[in-house]
């Protein structure tokens, strides 16, 4: 077991929306294989954009994003860095708050699509372990429907399945159960708890607390475009050491 | 009484059986009603030509001959859609382009051609194309103008296909424009690229908004047809028009002529009722 294999290394990350708009002001993370990070903190602290830097569904400003050994330094003008912003979005799935599924093709049809896109697999060659993914998220009866047939939560699961799909190293989550009714967090919960037991590395902004406080292995609290800190789930709810983090506990918990 | 057992068996109080009836009524009464008022209006229409004394025998004497024109309308009408269709794409994708040459191109385009009559244009094609290629001729390029020389037909189908080109170009814009960015995000984050979330993710839904409108067009575009009859095809209006004046019976030629361009039309909106309906299929249930 490599325990300390680096999964995530960020450094000195900045994005500026416009001219004057300082979302990420120097952003450090390093993310070991395995880890399940929860980003927590208050609205338009950034913590969306980060993970929308990491992998380049927004350009970042300045600094470096590695994702499993493919370097990218922000600003780079290289011929090469299209082809690897491709690598990591391959190498990553993401999940959003609206789901974002393909609304013209069915659950099976939006699994199987990255495979048969991206990764050019036949569709007799996807199907089957689009089918078993659909299966692990709870959904094998509802393959054949479309996603306006389907609950926010059963959405969110085959979205999961979606980017399982494409075999990916890490999963980022973005307010994943936010979009939902409170009787639905649970079964998406579930699914993204069962993810961090079979070893998948994680990256969850997130104000779920169960999944924050259980799940995840450590915490960080973001606020004005960088940490506030960060520590083991335990350590950060019963006893966080900056005022802010505090206050923005005070309110969430 | 079966029923109404069954309904209270299901916790819906009798007295709101009756609303229920009521409600059904209400639509099923409308529905027949507006039947019943388009079949009236129609037979009306039809007693009054008879009331002005139209001549149906004349008519049906030259229904065949002027039918003979329905070919050239419709082959017109076809191969300058198909056109435009593909101009249509291509000159969305330059308006969506990054590249300011491609996207300069795509927007003088639409400019030039909506800001012109189609009547000018059509004359464009067949009466200065070749005097321009007698100018270019001068300037050296040997042969190129009899290339430029079309014949009717051909000119009046590359007028119809630019210029609906156009047109339809700011309807598949704006259908493109019309999807969700996170549509794009997510294929993005499965790692497609520009060319293949266009293709698979973004077209597809786009396709679905730009039905009805370019039915709109391609309607207007049959009827627009008759503009070849300018460069002398005998097409369906041609024909028509021709017949009346040698008879002096006008009316009944150009009413004879109405009534076919509108056939065809209604047919063509029963064609977009289909598709569209077909093309839904994922939407169902979103409203229901």
């Amino acid at each position: 077991m490599s325990e300390n294999k680096v999964m995530i290394k960020i450094r000195n990350l900045h994005k500026v929306f416009g001219r004057d708009l300082h979302v990420l002001d120097g952003i450090d993370l390093d993310v070991s294989v395995g880890e399940v990070v929860s980003i927590l903190g208050p609205s338009g602290s950034g913590k969306s954009t980060l993970l929308r830097c990491i992998n380049f569904l927004e350009e970042p400003t300045a600094g470096t994003v590695e994702v499993d050994g493919v370097v990218i330094k922000a600003g780079e003008k290289s011929k090469n860095q299209a082809a690897k912003i491709l690598d990591i979005r391959k190498k990553t799935g993401m999940c959003f708050q609206a789901f974002n599924l393909f609304p013209h093709m069915t659950a099976i049809g939006n699994v199987i699509e990255g495979p048969v896109t991206v990764l050019g697999q036949s569709k007799k060659e996807a199907t089957p372990y689009a089918k078993e993914l659909l299966e692990w998220v709870g959904l094998s009866d509802k393959a054949d429907e479309y996603p306006a047939r389907l609950s926010g939560g059963q959405q969110q699961r085959v979205a999961i399945a979606r980017s399982l799909a494409m075999k990916p190293k890490i999963m980022l989550f973005d307010e994943p159960t936010s979009a939902l009714d409170p009787e639905l967090v649970g079964e998406v919960v579930d699914v993204m708890e069962r993810l961090a037991n079979e070893g998948m590395t994680i990256i969850a902004v997130t104000h779920e607390m169960h999944f924050a406080r259980d799940v995840s292995t450590r915490v960080f609290i973001m606020d004005g475009g960088n940490w506030i800190e960060e520590g083991p789930p335990e350590e950060m709810f019963t006893n966080p050491k900056e005022e802010r983090s505090k206050r923005f506990l005070a309110h969430i918990l | 009484m079966n029923q109404l057992n069954s309904v209270a068996e299901r916790g819906i109080p009798p007295e709101a059986l009756e609303v229920m009836a009521r409600i059904d009524a209400r639509r099923k009464n409308f529905n027949r009603n507006l039947k019943i008022s388009l079949a009236i209006m129609v037979l009306l229409l039809f007693l009054s030509l008879v009331v002005l004394g139209l001549d149906f025998k004349f008519m049906g004497k030259w229904l065949g001959f002027i039918l003979t024109g329905l070919g050239f309308t419709l082959l017109v009408s076809v191969l300058a859609i198909s056109l435009a269709c593909v101009l249509s794409v291509l000159g969305a994708l330059g308006r969506l382009s990054r590249n300011p040459i491609l996207n300069a191109m795509a927007t003088l385009y639409v400019s030039l051609i909506r800001g012109t009559p189609l009547l000018v244009q059509v004359y464009m094609w067949y009466l200065a194309l070749p005097q321009i290629g007698g100018a270019l001729q001068e300037l050296g390029f040997v042969g190129i103008q009899k290339y430029l020389t079309l014949p009717a037909i051909p000119a009046g189908i590359m007028a119809l296909a630019v210029c609906y080109g156009a047109y339809m170009t700011e309807t598949v814009r704006a259908g493109i424009q019309s999807i969700k960015i996170g549509q794009n995000e997510a294929a993005k984050a499965l790692g497609m690229t520009r060319a293949q979330t266009m293709r698979r993710v973004i077209f597809p839904q786009a396709l679905r908004v730009i039905i009805p409108p370019v039915s709109n067009e391609f309607i207007a575009m049959v009827k627009d047809s008759s503009l070849v009859s300018l460069m002398g095809v005998w097409e369906l209006s041609f024909r028509a028009i021709k017949i009346g004046r040698r008879y002096f019976q006008s009316l009944e030629m150009l009413i004879l002529v109405a009534v076919i361009y509108w056939v065809m039309c209604i047919i063509l909106q029963t064609v977009q009722e289909k598709i569209e309906k077909h093309m839904a299929k994922g939407e169902r249930g979103a409203n229901g």
